[in-house]
């Protein structure tokens, strides 16, 4: 099976070499779009033998993902990884997010912060992985909520921009949001088209806090806004 | 009366700056009868004030006509700031899909 990883850069000299040096060991290609860097993301990403697409404009990460992963669709993936150029996620947590589609157990597979950590290396509880406390105790809970109540929607990780899909639910999952609300309304795709869905835990490495309670407010605009539009 | 005639001469003013803006082809025939139009009723509605007064309370509006006038232009606004809205984000969306064929097709 070919797996693909789509990453979406913006401005991500600082990481991306080390990001593609472990992820490309995890995959058969790297797929980086450099979603108009101003910096030397495009030349690194090519010197670290990525396929490197480029956005002449900036487009938000949501774009940037869907360009990825079209293109991937186009040159035969038979899986393709959603994972950031931030170095917040863990190269090695991959292999555990595309285990659920290879055993054929599952169509999506999300990157869970939030379910225990268990290192199949040591064979033991890690614990949880850190996170800002307002962002675990409050606005994930919120955002937890929100899904659950209006969308019908389980998730312990409604908001993680780790996971994967298989080709044909890749080809099913159309998103529109360019920005941050892809995150939700990929989900809500996925929802819609009925696709076999599992959560496997993964950890993150927090370099800054993210999603902002404000952004979540932003997201939903964007959403509404969309369904309007559309 | 006076605040009429003032409100006449703004709207004059505004009128000949629309037929310059059209003489240097600045704007397209449809937006120059649009504006034509949105100001030569905005003439009628001053000049006929007291009528629309009329109309108004007859209506059982407790405000004037011009406050009513104003009350409706607000509410118009708001209605284009939203049509503004829907259309900027389908053009944000057609940038989108440029962006992303140029990508494809530079690989």
């Amino acid at each position: 099976m070919k797996v693909f990883c789509v990453i979406p850069a913006f401005n991500e000299a600082k990481n991306i070499k080390k990001v593609i040096d472990e992820v490309k060991l995890m995959v058969d290609r790297v797929v980086v779009v450099d979603d108009g860097s101003t910096d030397e993301t495009y030349n690194l990403s090519r010197a670290g033998g990525a396929t490197v697409l480029k956005h002449i404009i900036n487009r938000g990460q949501g774009a940037a993902l869907r360009t990825g992963v079209e293109y991937s669709l186009m040159n035969g993936a038979d899986i393709i990884v959603h994972f950031d150029a931030d170095g917040q996620f863990l190269s090695q947590d991959i292999s555990k997010v595309i285990k659920p589609i290879k055993i054929g157990a599952a169509d999506v597979v999300y990157g869970s912060r939030f379910l225990p950590v268990f290192s199949e290396a040591e064979g033991k509880a890690k614990g949880k992985t850190a996170m800002p406390l307002i962002k675990r105790y409050f606005i994930m809970p919120l955002a937890r909520a929100v899904n659950k109540i209006f969308f019908k929607i389980n998730l312990t990780d409604p908001q993680s921009g780790f996971r994967a899909m298989s080709a044909r639910a890749a080809r099913q999952v159309v998103w529109q949001q360019d920005r941050m609300a892809h995150c939700s309304e990929i989900m809500l795709e996925v929802k819609k088209n009925n696709l076999r869905v599992t959560e496997v835990s993964i950890r993150v490495i927090y370099h800054n806090f993210g999603q902002s309670f404000f952004g979540g407010f932003k997201i939903l605009k964007d959403s509404f806004i969309a369904r309007l539009v559309n | 009366m006076t605040q009429q005639l003032i409100a006449l001469i703004i709207i004059a003013w505004f009128i000949s700056r629309l037929v310059w803006q059209k003489k240097k082809n600045h704007i397209g025939a449809n937006e120059f009868i649009f504006w034509l139009i949105f100001w030569l009723i905005a003439v009628c509605l001053i000049i006929f004030l007291k009528s629309i007064d009329r109309i108004v309370s007859g209506l059982g509006f407790s405000g004037s006509g011009i406050e009513v006038l104003l009350y409706l232009s607000v509410a118009i606004l708001f209605y284009f700031i939203f049509r503004l809205r829907l259309r900027f984000e389908k053009i944000e969306k057609d940038l989108t899909k440029i962006v992303k064929n140029i990508a494809l097709k530079d690989k």
